[in-house]
């Protein structure tokens, strides 16, 4: 089964825009967790800490959390958005990208 | 027009390989049936709630597909999803078509088949009632009430072992019922030495996979040993958690309360029993708070305690079924079994686990991570 978030081509060149817009932007953790029992397209990265996000815009975005120590996860930690693939290609072969964080 | 429960029933819940989803649907309906005394015939419409049957089984128009089922054949049928509060958004339709004059005699069926797929399919499929950006960022159910958790412990302190005995309790509940998944005792040890699935959340905090089905006649008519549903109350919040004002609450559940509250006249302290919807631990200790049962940060001490354990409580008793957790949750069949369960306490048939004089009951029922709310409130005529 695929996610209906990327299955379709159509869809993620849709989205591309909504992904520039969030590039370089800085935030704080203002919670998250370790996903330990992944869904389809994400056993490959299990397990990733997912967190949610304040940008300094206000904006709240949930994201997973990359190229970080375990110390990193806290309350407050600042990080930046970044792109990175998001999960492995469905049958489509069109490979994801989204918005993904890692600590400053 | 009143509406009244007249006839309740649930199958057993678990992994039932061997079970057919139209087979469970059957059992159900034609126990409830059989409870009402009422003939086949007088059901002029049906109700069924189901998340699943379509991102599974690739079934939709299960309106039609449980009306042929259960030999209902011409009446009107209604397929209601809402994620895991499909079933309570069923009862709900069912008592607005009764009260607006439209049918007089309704069944609801509850209705869900998970175990047929292996866990990142049913992982994937159950994130369909998330937000696209959770979907992207890989999150899970656990992961979302683990993100809740985390807020909840750093405002308010609730321990692990607080959060772990919302299990102890509702496996104790679930060991007195025949048809729950699970009805092994547990301990607050091993619920915290449990692995972690979403950290903070542990194995033994979070529902299982589950297959089962439970259906209800409702009726205007309040004849034979009937129990009246005198509120039944909606809401909705955002999809996404990152659209919450706040991650320590859930909104749509204070907000529908609320208002079932004042149209039944009633206040939280008026409950004898309630079925509260534990996907997982916290969820629990949130809904019991935002349901106006314990101010903010309380509810965790409170279950720990044992104040809310059948046989230990003088007052409000919570999960008799074992809840989610104990019980087992199939995410359409949740909101019609918890109502069942209300059902059989409030007519004094719920054997071992009776809480004695129950009254009036409530059921909480959520979709999401709180973006459905669904109360209804319960009394015994």
């Amino acid at each position: 089964m695929t996610s209906p978030v990327t299955s379709s081509p159509i869809k993620i060149w849709r989205n591309q825009k909504n992904i520039a817009s969030l590039l370089g932007k800085k935030g704080k953790i203002i919670s998250w967790t370790f996903v330990r029992i992944p869904p389809a397209g994400f056993e490959n990265q299990a397990p990733y800490p997912v967190a949610l996000v304040k940008l300094e815009s206000g904006k709240t975005i949930m994201v997973q959390v990359v190229d970080f120590a375990e110390r990193n996860l806290k309350f407050g930690r600042k990080v930046e958005t970044i792109l990175r693939r998001t999960m492995q290609a469905d049958i489509s072969d069109v490979i994801p990208y989204g918005i993904k964080v890692r600590p400053l | 027009m009143n509406a009244f429960v007249t006839g309740a029933a649930t199958t057993k819940f678990g992994e039932l390989w061997g079970i057919s989803p139209r087979t469970l649907a059957r059992e159900a309906f034609d126990g409830a049936l059989e409870d009402s005394g009422v003939s086949r015939g007088r059901i002029e419409a049906l109700f069924v709630g189901n998340m699943l049957s379509g991102l599974l089984g690739g079934q939709e128009h299960l309106g039609a597909l449980f009306a042929e089922e259960l030999g209902l054949n011409g009446v009107p049928a209604f397929h209601i999803e809402g994620a895991c509060a499909s079933g309570g958004l069923a009862v709900h339709e069912a008592v607005s078509s009764i009260r607006s004059g439209q049918y007089k005699t309704v069944a609801v069926l509850g209705v869900e088949k998970m175990t047929d797929y292996k866990p990142e399919v049913v992982s994937t499929a159950l994130m369909g009632a998330g937000s696209d950006e959770e979907r992207a960022a890989g999150a899970t159910f656990p992961g979302l009430y683990a993100i809740l958790a985390r807020s909840y412990m750093r405002k308010y302190g609730v321990t692990g072992k607080q959060l772990a005995s919302v299990s102890v309790k509702n496996h104790f509940h679930a060991s007195l019922n025949p048809n729950a998944q699970f009805r092994n005792i547990l301990t607050i040890e091993a619920v915290m030495k449990s692995p972690l699935v979403a950290d903070p959340l542990k194995l033994l905090e979070c529902s299982p996979v589950s297959d089962g089905a439970a259906a209800l006649i409702i009726t205007g008519i309040g004849s034979g040993n009937p129990v009246e549903i005198i509120a039944s109350e909606v809401a909705t919040d955002s999809l996404g958690l990152a659209q919450r004002g706040s991650l320590t609450e859930l909104k749509a559940t204070q907000i529908a309360s609320r208002k079932a509250c004042e149209k039944a006249g009633l206040e939280p302290a008026d409950i004898d029993v309630a079925e509260v919807h534990d996907c997982f631990s916290i969820a629990e200790i949130l809904a019991l708070e935002d349901a106006g049962f314990f101010a903010k940060g309380e509810a965790g001490n409170a279950i720990l305690k044992g104040k809310l354990t059948l046989g230990v409580s003088k007052h409000l008793v919570v999960n008799t079924s074992g809840g989610l957790k104990g019980a087992g949750h199939p995410v359409g069949a949740t909101g019609v079994k918890q109502i069942a369960e209300v059902v059989g306490q409030l007519r004094g048939f719920a054997g071992n686990r009776q809480v004695k004089n129950a009254r009036v009951g409530l059921t909480q029922n959520v979709g999401g991570s709180g973006a459905t709310a669904v109360i209804h409130i319960l009394k015994k005529i």
